[in-house]
């Protein structure tokens, strides 16, 4: 508008006339591009406007046809030029203001905006145009009415989508505000505006211009603007203009002070919340630059406290609020007011002229003593007033207190830039202060005593003046400034009944017209509608469950547009719309998805990953109080999933684990589960391995749960985790936690009771459930398959074992079999174990050694170190058991007493390992000595040191052996031992026994019997027993030793056995006379001394088949009583025992039939009686047993036959 | 309004240093831009803090170069000042104050916040005539050559975003949020009447 005059070259028309100039210009416009059109249309309307006027009406029509113009710019220009055209020529106003009225409507909002301006100042124009012609014509009527629907078509642009539009409605309705209220001598009037109209200048008999409705139109419009500004989503921008426009209005109109003060007061209170930081900054130094401006006007001293404690709180110093305090200088004017007043206002409104007089009158009383202006109360004072009291230090620390609870959790931006700090805090002026923040919250709330006493007035007055309530009632807000206003009123018509009524009395009767109806419609119209977000206007709002279902479809569709989204080649943005809209939405779209995943996971992992990054991102972004839950069931679901599909095996699990940001406890649990799946063990202790080497920071964590499933009830399942620990514990790093997880077990065998921890349960606490194999094992096997690996671990299980209940023990005897032969007998610890060999921990000593040399023979080493242990610190022989062949021969046999008069099976397992019969491989042991030493070291022990039955039972043991003690074994031992000197005492039975078991040793035997009638065999009572007995079971064959024998032995024979007599003679007689010749006559004698003894000689075998019930009834020592009756008689008689026993044992092989016949019962047991001699032998034992092997609670049935020594090694050093 | 050049003014307080930077890189990418001071002196630093240079706004950039030489050729060398001033002086004569340009402009950019103060206030003292909006938007820039080049840049983005939005008085609230974010320090904005 202002360029115009400057683009335009001064009219450099000669000779052309300046209409054919502007022709010129004008085809030429039509032709050439908008900027240069621009241009020349200027020159157009530089021409036709100002240069030469007279030719505006011709040319009219060709600018207004670029108002179609496809260019904005040239749209704005035919806007600037109506209104250039109607200030200059007012009746154009009349064609042109339909097309500024279309121009309005533009699609654009820059010309929209342009049309706003310009109507702005044309608004002005028309009107000043109506009221100077004092007749209308209907033409202008229409046109008055077009601008008013314009006007009105403006205002509710405040409503606008375009913050720029709302902009310029803000600024219309603000100039409109001004036209439309009467100028004062209060009023600051720019000089520009000097000449403008305003409602003082409308005659109130104005044919078509009603007074009234126009004044009502501008204090709606006012309302509407004040309205507008409390709306909670306002616009930075919007709020600083209206709050510019306020206080334009103030100065302009100072009847209108009180609402723009109390406005700039709610909203100082009420800061938008949508306002960010620095436009909160940006408001409040409007806010106070504009205060400032208010305050300098003269009328703002009924304000000024308000207004200071306003800027006080905005934080301007005291001092310069002062100094832009105007001085009371009212009273001067006042009285030059009085009659100008009373001059104009006689047309005024009587509504009007109270609110105007409300204001203005109360100043120069007031002013004296302006704190306790007694001004017309407005509800907020009255609020305030009752509040004051009531602020006591304990009120406001309750309020406080209850306060907090409402608390936003983030500081908003609005009250972090007004927050300043209270310094008056609990000063009068201070509460004061309190107390009116209060009450303009509570009264913009619609409440507190104030607002109910103003409604009461308001009901009042409204009897009185009817008028009134039309315009109230709309809203809380008007109401609340409408009600303020009644307020005012009432007191003044209260306080001040001398001034006011004159002119107020007369005003009444004046104007009692009718509000334009039309005008009406429309502002009620306007200001019911809601403000700014007209989006809530046309969008109905969905109900919780239709948002739900709606935005789950929505992700739906998403998901099942995977082939299609493919094809285009735009997964990766699928997938990235998918997770994000998922993270952001809580609730069943993430199921869904989910399973969508899960249902495919192998096409689908590049979601699942985008998800779970996207859940993380989430997480992230929310530190530190972000919660994990949303990526942990994320992932939870995921590796779930996985686990639990049977057909997955292409390494998704792992690969999901392995890129996870973080392994989260439920996921742990999840991959535990995968692990415990014996058909996926290996993979999932391969991603756990993984996760062990990878994750450093949480490696341990990862490693327990592997050290867990070590000790897992399935084999497959345990061995692998074992496995894999052992390879982890070659990593130092891991080495000292897997020990100690692996000790740590370990130790939980000292507990009387099985720790809960081995049932599953978390706490270390002991159940009352007795230990079992299954249990004890838990704690070994990691401890176990580490101990190979570290043998100084071996000094661990030795202490624990200790201290364990013998059940523990043995168990852990039974389990350590391999571990303890993987060591090997060379390893340093198990031989420093062995030579420590801890109190109490003997037996499992013990056991290491059986297990060691089970197989192989013992190491030089290891012999030294038992023999060392043996003789200094624990005698007990046992120990040498499993060295046994390491010794030397002189040692085995120092220690064979002590060796035999163990266990029988013991005795048995060393018989083995020296005789070499185990049952091992290869035996390439070598005995320290030879079966026939043994035999014959038997024989030698010495019956004070081992009772004989022991020895017997030893010997027992060697003739089972009949693969090693042949007869020619045996030959050469009985050939040794009838030559020592004096002979052994059990001689006789090894040769009984020998030749029952090698008959075809007779001779030998025979050979033997004469050798020790030279050696004068009956010195040795047992032994002559014994040959006794030989020959009468060799007879008759040992009827010729018999003959050797000198008469008196001889007799002694016959004493023993009578029955012998008989035979031995017949065999004699049945001799040739030259043979008998060489029987001595001593010998004779002895042979036929009792003939007639010998009724029965026929009956020899007879005779021998009832021997034994005939010898039985025997009053002497009966040479076969029943088994039964034999051990009995063991019992009793010590020395004699021995043969007795022999005497019950040849019974028993097949030689002598009698005896078989009699035995009958056992022979059936007994048909093999060599391997079989134990358990004859052992109801014999038994009784014995127990007094001489000490109390044995660890017998056979519990320990199984394989670790024999073992067994009865463990108690007994006890 | 991206019909026709945005009319920029750039204001600081002496119209030195950080105004005619920025003036500078805006006419460098065709902006329609002037700049100006709003102190009721030029300031130009001096041999110590408390002895500036002072001129009144009828100097020339020229004028002051040759004072400067003069007094002490090396000192205003050293510190720039005289550099400074002879880019100036290459893109206008003087500096200008605002409070006494007419003209008008759609968007005016303020270097420091009391600068946003005065401009504001000139603005609102003024009488309204056309209601055309003004935007007044302050960017602090420290009063030293590189912040000043960096504001520049800044302005010069934040001008370039402006003009190309459709809508400008629509979108100015979003896009200085967005750029507060962007740049991390907090921009005045306002909107002023013609």
């Amino acid at each position: 508008m202002e360029r115009p005059s400057k683009d335009g070259e001064p009219p450099a028309v000669i000779d052309v006339t300046t209409s054919e100039k502007v022709v010129e210009l004008l085809n030429q416009a039509a032709l050439i591009p908008a900027d240069e059109k621009l241009t020349v249309l200027k020159q157009v309307q530089e021409l036709i406007i100002n240069k030469d006027p007279s030719l505006l009406d011709n040319f009219l029509d060709e600018i207004i046809a670029f108002q179609t113009d496809r260019s904005m710019e040239v749209r704005k220009f035919v806007i600037g030029f109506i209104e250039e055209a109607c200030k200059r020529d007012n009746e154009l106003l009349l064609r042109l203001i339909a097309n500024l009225n279309l121009l309005l409507k533009d699609d654009s909002v820059n010309v929209v905006k342009k049309a706003i301006l310009s109507l702005t100042q044309l608004y002005k124009v028309a009107l000043q145009w109506l009221v100077r012609s004092r007749s209308v014509s209907e033409m202008q009527e229409a046109c008055w009415d077009l601008v008013s629907q314009m006007t009105g078509d403006v205002l509710s642009m405040l409503d606008s989508e375009n913050d720029g539009v709302r902009t310029h409605a803000i600024k219309f309705t603000e100039s409109l505000i001004v036209t439309l209220s009467p100028r004062t001598p209060e009023s600051d009037v720019p000089k520009r505006q000097e000449g403008d109209i305003s409602l003082d200048k409308i005659p109130r008999d104005h044919p078509y211009i009603r007074y009234d409705a126009l004044c009502d139109e501008g204090k709606a419009a006012l309302d509407k603007l004040l309205k507008f500004m409390v709306h909670p989503a306002i616009s930075s921008i919007n709020l600083t203009t209206a709050l510019g426009s306020l206080a334009t209005i103030a100065r302009q109109r100072p009847m209108f002070m009180s609402e723009v003060v109390q406005a700039y007061e709610t909203l100082h209170a009420n800061l938008p919340p949508t306002l960010a930081k620095s436009q909160v900054s940006s408001v409040r130094k409007n806010l106070k630059l504009h205060l400032v401006s208010v305050l300098k006007h003269p009328c703002s001293l009924e304000f000024q406290v308000q207004i200071g404690t306003l800027l006080l709180d905005l934080g301007m110093p005291q001092s310069e609020i002062s100094r832009n305090t105007p001085l009371p200088r009212e009273q001067r004017k006042r009285p030059r007011y009085e009659p100008a007043a009373e001059g104009k206002k006689v047309k005024m409104e009587p509504a009007l002229i109270e609110d105007d007089e409300d204001k203005e009158e109360p100043v120069p009383l007031a002013a004296p003593k302006p704190a306790a202006a007694p001004t017309p109360q407005s509800a907020i004072d009255l609020t305030a007033e009752f509040l004051r009291p009531l602020l006591t230090s304990e009120n406001v620390a309750n309020l406080v207190l209850i306060s907090m609870v409402y608390l936003p959790d983030v500081m908003p931006a609005s009250f972090q830039a007004t927050y300043t700090p209270v310094e008056s805090a609990g000063t009068d002026a201070q509460i004061k202060h309190l107390a009116r923040l209060m009450a303009t919250q509570m009264t913009a709330a619609g409440i507190g005593p104030g607002l109910e006493q103003c409604k009461a007035r308001e009901d009042e007055s409204g009897k009185e003046e009817p008028a009134e309530d039309e315009s109230g009632g709309k809203d809380v807000l008007i109401r609340r400034s409408l009600s303020s206003m009644v307020g005012q009123a009432i007191s003044v018509v209260g306080g001040y009944s001398e001034k006011p009524p004159a002119p107020e009395a007369p005003a009444v009767k004046r104007l009692p017209e009718p509000i334009l109806p039309s005008v009406q419609t429309k502002m009620a119209g306007a200001g019911g509608r809601k403000k700014v977000f007209r989006l809530a206007d046309v969008v109905q709002p969905l109900s919780d469950s239709q948002i739900g279902s709606l935005s789950s479809r929505a992700v739906k569709r998403i998901l099942h547009s995977e082939k299609a989204v493919t094809q285009s080649g735009m997964s990766h943005v699928r997938v990235k719309l998918l997770s994000r809209l998922v993270t952001q939405f809580e609730g069943v779209m993430k199921e869904d998805v989910l399973d969508y995943v899960l249902e495919d996971m192998r096409c689908r992992s590049d979601l699942a990953f985008s998800l779970l990054y996207q859940e993380y991102n989430s997480y992230l972004s929310q530190l530190p109080a972000g919660l994990l839950d949303g990526y942990d069931h994320c992932l939870y679901t995921l590796l779930s999933g996985l686990q639990e599909k049977p057909e997955q095996r292409d390494g998704l699990f792992t690969k999901l684990v392995l890129e996870a940001p973080i392994i989260t406890e439920s996921a742990l649990d999840v991959i535990r589960r995968y692990c415990e799946d014996e058909s996926r063990v290996y993979l999932g202790m391969t991603t756990l391995k993984e996760l062990i080497v990878k994750r450093p920071s949480r490696q341990f964590q990862y490693l327990h749960v592997l050290l867990d499933l070590s000790s897992h009830e399935k084999e497959k399942v345990r061995s692998t985790a074992l496995a894999f620990l052992k390879r982890m514990y070659e990593k130092d790093h891991l080495r000292d936690y897997i020990e100690k997880f692996a000790l740590n077990y370990l130790q939980l065998l000292v507990h009387p009771n099985p720790p809960s921890l081995l049932f599953g349960a978390d706490k270390d606490t002991e159940v009352a459930a007795p230990w079992t194999e299954e249990t004890v094992r838990q704690c070994l096997f990691l401890y176990l398959s580490l101990l190979p690996l570290n043998h100084r671990l071996v000094h661990e299980l030795a202490s624990v074992y200790t201290e364990a209940i013998a059940d523990i023990k043995r168990s852990v005897l039974r389990a350590i079999e391999q571990p303890i032969r993987g060591m090997g007998m060379n390893s340093p610890e198990l031989l420093l174990l062995v030579e420590n060999c801890p109190k109490g921990a003997e037996t499992l000593v013990t056991r290491c050694l059986h297990i060691l040399t089970d197989k192989v023979p013992p190491s030089p080493e290891l012999v030294e170190r038992v023999r060392d242990l043996y003789h200094k610190r624990v005698p007990d022989v046992r120990f040498l058991i499993p060295v046994i062949n390491g010794l030397e021969k002189n040692e085995v046999i120092q220690a064979l007493p002590k060796l035999i008069k163990l266990n029988p099976i013991v005795v048995k397992e060393v018989f083995n390992r020296l005789l070499g019969t185990q049952h091992s491989e290869g035996s390439s042991s070598v005995s320290p000595l030879t079966p026939g030493d043994l035999l014959i070291a038997l024989h030698n022990i010495d019956s004070t040191k081992c009772d004989m039955k022991s020895i017997i039972k030893a010997t027992n043991l060697c003739f089972g052996e009949k693969n090693v003690y042949t007869s020619e074994v045996l030959a050469v031992v009985m050939q040794q031992l009838m030559e020592q000197n004096p002979l052994p005492m059990l001689l006789m039975r090894t040769v009984i026994q020998s030749l029952t078991m090698y008959p075809r040793l007779g001779g030998f035997v025979m050979n033997i019997l004469s050798r020790l009638i030279v050696k004068q065999v009956w010195k040795y009572p047992k032994v002559w027993e014994g040959f006794v007995k030989c020959c009468q079971r060799t007879k008759p064959q040992s009827y010729s030793v018999l003959l050797q024998l000198p008469p008196l032995q001889l007799a002694s024979v016959f004493e023993r056995c009578p029955e012998m007599r008989a035979p031995l003679l017949q065999h004699v007689l049945s001799f040739t006379p030259h043979q008998q010749a060489h029987i001595p006559n001593s010998v004779m004698a002895v042979l036929e001394a009792h003939k007639k003894l010998d009724p029965v000689p026929a009956e020899p075998v007879l005779e021998e088949e009832l021997a034994e019930p005939t010898v039985a009834q025997q009053p002497g020592p009966g040479p076969e009583p029943g088994p039964a009756l034999q051990q009995e008689t063991v019992l009793l008689r010590d020395e004699e025992e021995p043969m007795e026993q022999e005497e019950a044992e040849p019974p028993t092989p097949e030689t002598t039939d009698p005896i078989h016949q009699e035995e009958e019962p056992k022979a059936a047991e007994e048909p093999e009686p060599e391997p079989g001699q134990e358990p004859l032998e052992e109801p014999m034992e038994e009784p014995e047993a127990e007094p001489s092997d000490q109390p044995e609670p660890l017998t056979a049935p519990e320990l199984e036959a394989a670790p024999p020594a073992a067994e009865s090694g463990s108690e007994d050093p006890e | 309004m991206p019909s026709h050049p945005l009319r920029v003014a750039v204001v600081c307080s002496s119209n030195q240093n950080r105004s005619m930077e920025a003036h500078n890189i805006l006419s460098k990418r065709g902006f329609d831009v002037r700049s100006f001071g709003t102190g009721s002196h030029v300031k130009l630093p001096g041999p110590s803090p408390d002895k500036p240079n002072v001129y009144d706004f009828k100097t020339t950039y020229e004028q002051m170069y040759n004072d400067l030489v003069r007094k002490d050729k090396e000192l205003y060398t050293q510190n720039g000042i005289l550099h400074m001033l002879d880019r100036n002086k290459r893109i206008k004569a003087k500096p200008e104050r605002f409070q006494l340009c007419k003209d008008k402009f759609d968007l005016v950019i303020t270097c420091e916040e009391r600068v946003y103060d005065q401009v504001l206030e000139d603005l609102n003292s003024r009488e309204q005539e056309t209601l055309q909006p003004v935007h007044v938007i302050n960017v602090d820039i420290q009063d030293n050559h590189e912040e000043a080049t960096l504001g520049a840049f800044l302005i010069c983005e934040l001008c370039q975003c402006i003009q190309h939005t459709d809508d400008m008085e629509n979108e100015i609230d979003e896009l200085l949020q967005e750029f507060e974010d962007k740049s991390n320090r907090p921009f005045l904005h306002t909107v002023c009447f013609y």
